[in-house]
């Protein structure tokens, strides 16, 4: 016999069974798209060729060592500009007055640079983001999680760009537009249309990998392929880096230069 | 496998030897003799604890019996700490004595590239490829 008390509690229990599902699918759904994202908050130091660490890191470690950095695969144009420039810079250093780079004028590495060291990095995972510190000139980036990707006429030129990334498993991929053209890796040209990949992962528990694509339609003829490790560095905090005193400059040759008294004393 | 991975270190140090650490510091390290080095004795009128590098300048006698000054470019103080410096490492007035890589240009400066207390101790200075500068420590700068 349905009484009008029967059918209430049958509401009831079909409102609750229906809240029940929809917070069951909820939480399956959580569960499916939550990353399954490896632990790598820690303090990171390069190791490998062209690391400052070289003769400490790799040799000690026996690690394996993502492959070396080609030649930047330029089109015909902008390869010969980059060799005849390159060249100019050996010869200025042979002869003991190199060209200035943007160190000289303390100013930071930026995108691809900054992940080649030369000092320790620091990975911190927060919800929604990674962010990545460079001990050298106190360089940071910020890596936004599963936000839709831009291009690059969408962001404003930076050094670090604008990075999207995503946990695919255990690996980190991100993709970077929107670097200053004046911001160059070993001093490789690129235009606005530049996009950075890359693949973040462990290739040991204590080695972490960063394999760097670049793309440019305009300057490259195929992507440039190129990747760094890292060990890890156990209590290691990073220290601070301000460009207090600089006593170097770019002079108008465009060599670099130094001053021997400090411009604070003057 | 494991010993491809060998191989791979192997050679990768052998690359690196060969070639010497790039450029791995504030500016190239190239306005600085690499083909011989000066010992200075004098002492510390200022140990400056600043990036993009330290300093360490120093009055000293000179062979002329007058006082002449000389500046001492340091690595960043972030190499210095790991080596295991600190801000506290020299002091005013401390009696020194650098082994340096003069400037090229011939100015009264250098690279510290090993540094000696009166006591003894030594510190020795974190330059990024220290192999590359040939030592003379005979020579004395007059």
């Amino acid at each position: 016999m349905t009484t009008p008390a029967n059918r209430v509690i049958t509401a009831l229990v079909a409102a609750a069974l229906t809240c029940a599902t929809a917070l069951t699918a909820i939480v399956e759904a959580q569960t499916r798209t939550a990353p399954a994202a490896a632990n790598i908050t820690a303090a990171w130091e390069r190791i490998g060729p062209g690391a400052l660490s070289s003769s400490q890191g790799a040799a000690t470690l026996r690690v394996q060592l993502p492959p070396a950095a080609s030649p930047p695969p330029l089109k015909a144009q902008f390869l010969k500009e980059w060799q005849a420039r390159q060249q100019a810079a050996r010869e200025a250093t042979s002869k003991g007055q190199p060209l200035g780079i943007n160190w000289v004028n303390c100013l930071p590495d930026g995108m691809p640079g900054m992940m080649a060291g030369p000092f320790p990095m620091e990975v911190l995972q927060t919800p929604g983001q990674v962010t990545i510190i460079q001990e050298s000139f106190t360089q940071v980036r910020r890596i936004l999680l599963d936000r839709p990707a831009k291009s690059a006429g969408d962001v404003d030129p930076s050094f670090y760009g604008h990075s999207i990334g995503r946990w695919e498993g255990d690996t980190l991929v991100v993709e970077t537009v929107g670097i200053k053209e004046q911001v160059q890796y070993q001093n490789v040209p690129h235009s606005d249309q530049m996009r950075i990949k890359e693949r973040i992962h462990l290739v040991q528990p204590d080695v972490l990998w960063d394999e760097i694509t670049v793309e440019d339609p305009v300057t490259l003829e195929k992507p440039w392929a190129f990747g760094f490790a890292y060990r890890r560095m156990q209590d290691y905090t990073l220290l601070e880096y301000i460009c207090e005193d600089n006593r170097e400059y770019i002079d108008e040759q465009g060599r670099q230069r130094m001053r021997l008294q400090s411009p604070s004393q003057k | 496998m494991k010993h491809t991975y060998l191989t791979g270190v192997i050679a990768a140090g052998v690359v690196v030897l060969v070639l010497g650490s790039p450029v791995a510091a504030h500016h190239s390290f190239a306005v600085f003799d690499h083909t011989q080095t000066f010992n200075v004795t004098g002492t510390v009128t200022r140990f400056q604890w600043t990036n993009p590098h330290g300093f360490l300048e120093i009055d000293y006698r000179a062979g002329d019996e007058t006082t002449k000054h000389y500046t001492i470019e340091l690595t960043s103080i972030n190499m210095l700490t790991r080596a295991g410096w600190t801000s506290r490492s020299v002091k005013f007035g401390d009696v020194i004595t650098a082994m340096v890589a003069p400037l090229l240009s011939g100015e009264p400066g250098g690279l510290l590239l090993e540094l000696k207390f009166a006591d003894g101790r030594k510190l020795e200075a974190p330059v990024p490829a220290p192999g590359t500068f040939k030592r003379t420590p005979e020579q004395e700068l007059k």
